[in-house]
């Protein structure tokens, strides 16, 4: 597919400020919990506090006659009513479901679990009321982490299952043990990424309003799917859906908590019915940490078979997916792209790699920016330098021996996928060049004299975006398409209004998009307006905004509506100034003669005639009005890149590692705003180095999570995160509208990687190994004692 | 929870039993309301007030979201509760753009792609006001030190250094 001929060339690759800061920086955003309906009541709810236990019985007499109080809902009264939350991911053959209703009814699996809601006049009435509720729990042995689940003599979370897993698969190319036997140097290790959640600062909520005499449903949802929400609410709800309509105010951040389907959007619904009235049902913080989806959470035995020269043979894998104690929206789905994409940026011919599901007492998990590719990445990025370190190789050459070559392209890994475009050795070389800029080896040098720990690490990643082509993805098992449309519409006065089911929640998706219809339509971007977050107005969008999809696929989709909407403006034009459409050219936001700037129309003459004054003016032939769509669902993934390189400190008295420089080269094809890639990639990055130093949900044995605060949950702050270097190469994507790539996620993958081979390198005198995230100071400070006394 | 503005007429009556009168000024306008003594200072702001550009994000005192001018310093509006905030002289991010003009600050913000969803920025911009007024030409690492009370999950803090420098700088010019 060709790019579409830019008429107003600049807007697409400019650093434009965004057109949703004014209003945000006045103060004038409206968020969930700003937003309040007439006749509004407002919710809470009741979580449990153990994290495997039998419910005997729920009294909520004293609840329900607290004044102000107007309804209490508990499991049971939802079944027979609703269906079980959905899983949109059916990965694993025969995977098992877990059927969890949006509350618990007989037994609850995990702290924070839902038990009961109360709807009140307002949250402090019904927190009120949760104090009054009386639960009577049995408690039951919990399944504590992942070695206790896989006991022989583990307690089952679900009775009648014969383990406590969900199930298991795996891929394979090539003849791998031929590969491991002739290979000349094979490392294996044992790694574990620990569990973290994205945590938006604007936390989850809806308001619903189920109208018991019209039927109709409408939910106001602080949501990146509203499309997927409303066909979910569908089936959950055993309701058809041309009633239903789901509306999103500005979000406050999403990174994929968002995305996913969760309870709350059930019992708010199911409230609202019951009293008839509007219903509020926000998380507050501490709920956010047990009641939103986490993730990342894996364990992996990982071999990686190598020549002498470093040319890589074979690779083996083994990951087990900690999951909570039910399945989320999307399943086991983040484990599976994390098992698919272990081969990384390289060749490697022979592959054997397998995943299993396991439940335990811990909170379900859900999608997190990143989605089981930054645990890939540091998987394949550390063996990659362990492999280099063992053969005494330079680690920049073994990543170099082992890239495919532009020419190679597409590229199948052997394992699903097959990756687009790339020119991998030049992007690690622009990472190369911007560390020497930066001087990090005489610092490194100069630290070592002083007695300082300072270390260089790479993490090299591969990013699958522009998620995707629909009935692939259907056979891989997703429930759900991949497509996006698309509906541009021009007005009487020749602006532009473009509507999408892409969702803004802070990425700066509005102002990408505006700029791409107003360099395709040949308009100033002033006469751009963006609408989103409405299904009822909104065209259809196969997956929500996720997978870095955003501005590709939204803004790839807008591209080709525009497209046909500029030929027929220009047809009407053409007629207007009995001209042929294939001589007229656009400049500033005027259509005229090529060559002849005076016999020209504006566009505001092409909405006159295509809406107002028709006669002799609108080509016979030609409807009234100017509205095209286009339905983009593309033949393949648009395959992003980067080199991430961090400079880090490690103090060797206390374990404590500080990360004080760092530089992403980065490929996303065609850059649309790089101040909004920059700014994605910042922020990805500062998530990833939360992920490889700081953040951790640490359970118990008792299930108990001891982290569920902003004081010991450690989101990096200022003091934290380091400076950023950003250096940008474009290969646009053959396939895609405009070459453009998607990028949201980029930031998150290379980074625990890089920081774990920093780490390594600082104490590369001690042999140190990080295979644990996330180092903390302790974990590091037990991994250099040992060194030390060995 | 009846607020009336004071210039709007008369105080409105308490209503029901343990209600507390409480009257501040937010934003040089004088609000007169009656809550519960529970009631936080984010609450009373955001609904009996309407000025929902406060915002909560933790309401335990660590991410900053809810920060506000108190009588010249940043306080956390979601540790304090209305009734200590009795005659009180209270900015919020409302006050700081006047007749649909950014102040230059908010411009900063705008200009170096210092926001992304905008949930932190409010607090993110008293917290600057307050740095800007102490220190008038900070370098990054006084930015960082003075700002690392308040989250974001966004931006990964460059452009924010980035715009409080910047800001500095259009001070002094």
């Amino acid at each position: 597919m060709t790019a579409i001929e830019h008429e107003t060339p600049g807007l697409v690759g400019a650093r434009l400020r965004r057109i949703e800061d004014p209003r945000l920086l006045a103060g004038r955003g409206t968020y969930m919990d700003d937003l309040a309906l007439p006749r509004m009541l407002e919710a809470a709810v009741l979580r449990s506090p153990y994290a495997h236990a039998r419910i005997r019985s729920i009294d909520a007499t004293a609840a329900r006659d607290l004044p102000g109080v107007f309804d209490v809902l508990t499991g049971t009264d939802l079944e027979g009513l609703v269906d079980p939350q959905p899983v949109i991911y059916q990965l694993l053959p025969d995977q098992r479901a877990t059927n969890a209703l949006a509350m618990a009814t007989d037994r609850v699996r995990w702290v924070g679990q839902a038990v009961a809601a109360v709807v009140a006049t307002d949250r402090y009435v019904a927190e009120d009321a949760l104090a009054l509720i009386e639960v009577d729990y049995e408690p039951l042995p919990v399944v504590a982490d992942l070695q206790s689940a896989l006991a022989d003599d583990a307690p089952r979370l679900y009775d009648g299952w014969s383990d406590n897993t969900i199930g298991g698969m795996g891929y394979g190319c090539g003849d791998v043990d031929a590969a491991f036997a002739e290979a000349d140097v094979v490392v294996s290790k044992h790694m574990r990424t620990g569990r973290m959640a994205g945590m938006p600062l604007e936390p989850r909520g809806c308001i619903a309003t189920w109208d018991a005499y019209t039927d109709e449903l409408e939910i106001w949802l602080s949501t990146q799917s509203p499309n997927l929400a409303r066909d979910l609410l569908g089936d959950t709800l055993r309701i058809p859906i041309h009633k239903v309509r789901v509306r999103v105010p500005d979000v406050g951040g999403g990174f994929g908590v968002k995305f996913d389907f969760y309870g709350e959007e059930i019992i708010a619904a199911v409230l609202s019915k019951r009293t008839g009235r509007p219903v509020k049902l926000l998380e507050d913080r501490l709920e956010s940490f047990t009641a939103t989806g986490q993730s990342r959470e894996l364990e992996m035995d990982i071999e990686l078979a190598a020549k002498a020269d470093g040319t890589i043979l074979g690779l083996r894998a083994d990951i087990a997916t900690v999951l909570g104690g039910a399945l989320g929206t999307v399943g086991i789905g983040p484990g599976w792209l994390a098992m698919t994409m272990l081969t990384g940026p390289y060749r490697i011919p022979n592959v054997d790699v397998k995943l299993t599901g396991v439940l335990t007492n811990r909170a379900p998990m859900g999608s997190f920016r990143g989605w089981g590719q930054p645990e890939g990445c540091f998987g394949y990025e550390r063996m990659i330098e362990l492999v280099a370190r063992e053969l005494g190789l330079d680690r920049s050459e073994v990543r170099r021996r082992n890239f495919p070559a532009p020419e190679d392209f597409p590229y199948t890994t052997g394992v699903v996928f097959t990756y687009d475009s790339g020119r991998y050795a030049d992007c690690l070389d622009l990472c190369l060049d911007a560390v020497r800029e930066r001087g990090w080896a005489d610092q490194q040098a100069a630290a070592r004299q002083e007695g300082r720990s300072l270390g260089i690490g790479y993490g090299f990643h591969v990013e699958a975006t522009a998620f995707g082509p629909s009935r692939i993805l259907n056979l891989v098992g997703l429930q759900h398409s991949g497509f996006d449309e698309a509906v541009v519409r021009m007005d009487t006065t020749g602006r532009v209004t473009a509507f999408t089911g892409q969702i803004e929640m802070g990425q700066g998706v509005e102002t990408a998009m505006a700029q791409i219809v107003a360099q395709t339509m040949g308009v100033p971007i002033e006469d751009v307006t963006v609408v989103s977050g409405d299904t009822m107005t909104c065209p259809y969008t196969g997956y929500g905004t996720g997978a870095s999809r955003g501005a590709a696929m939204g803004g790839g989709s807008l591209m080709l509506a525009a497209g046909k909407l500029r030929a027929k403006a220009l047809r009407i034009a053409a007629h207007l100034l009995e001209a042929a459409p294939d001589d007229l050219e656009v400049t500033d936001g005027r259509i005229h003669v090529k060559g002849v700037p005076s016999q020209t129309v504006s566009f505001a003459d092409v909405g006159d005639a295509a809406y107002r004054r028709l006669n002799e003016r609108l080509p016979d032939g030609e409807d009234p009005t100017l509205e095209e769509r286009h339905v983009l669902d593309p033949e393949n993934l648009a395959w992003s890149y980067g080199c991430t390189a961090a400079l880090v400190e490690v103090d060797r008295e206390t374990g404590f590692s500080h990360v004080h420089d760092y530089i992403v080269a980065h490929d996303c094809g065609t850059l649309v705003n790089p101040a909004i890639v920059d700014g994605q990639i910042h922020g990805g990055a500062a998530q990833g180095i939360a992920e490889a130093l700081y953040e951790e949900l640490v359970y118990d044995d008792e299930g108990q999570l001891t982290t569920g605060t902003f004081m010991d949950y450690c989101i990096p702050t200022f003091s934290e995160v380091p400076p950023f270097t950003m250096r940008h190469q474009e290969t646009p994507s053959p396939h895609m509208p405009g070459g453009m790539k998607g990028m949201g996620e980029a930031g998150t993958i290379g980074a625990p990687a890089a920081i774990a081979n920093a780490i390594d390198d600082a104490l590369a005198d001690l042999g140190v190994t990080v295979t644990t995230l996330p180092v903390t100071p302790s974990r590091l400070h037990a991994l250099i004692q040992t060194a030390q006394e060995a | 929870m009846a607020v009336q503005q004071a210039n709007d007429g008369a105080a409105a009556p308490a209503t029901g039993t343990g209600r507390i009168e409480v009257t501040l000024s937010v934003n040089g306008r004088t609000y007169h309301g009656t809550c519960e003594p529970r009631r936080t200072l984010a609450d009373f702001l955001r609904h009996d007030c309407g000025l929902t550009g406060t915002h909560l994000g933790c309401e335990h005192g660590v991410c900053g979201a809810c920060t506000v001018m108190l009588d010249g310093r940043t306080v956390r509006s979601c540790l304090m509760l209305a009734v200590q905030a009795q005659d009180a002289q209270i900015t919020t991010v409302e006050g700081l753009a006047g007749d649909g003009e950014l102040s230059p600050l908010q411009e900063s913000f705008h200009d170096h792609h210092g926001l992304q969803c905008g949930f932190c920025t409010p607090g993110m911009l008293l917290t600057a006001d307050e740095l800007l007024r102490e220190i008038p030409d900070p370098t990054d690492e006084q930015i960082r030190d003075r700002m690392s009370g308040n989250l974001c999950r966004c931006t990964g803090y460059q452009f924010i250094v980035d715009s409080v420098r910047d800001a500095a700088r259009r001070r002094g010019s």
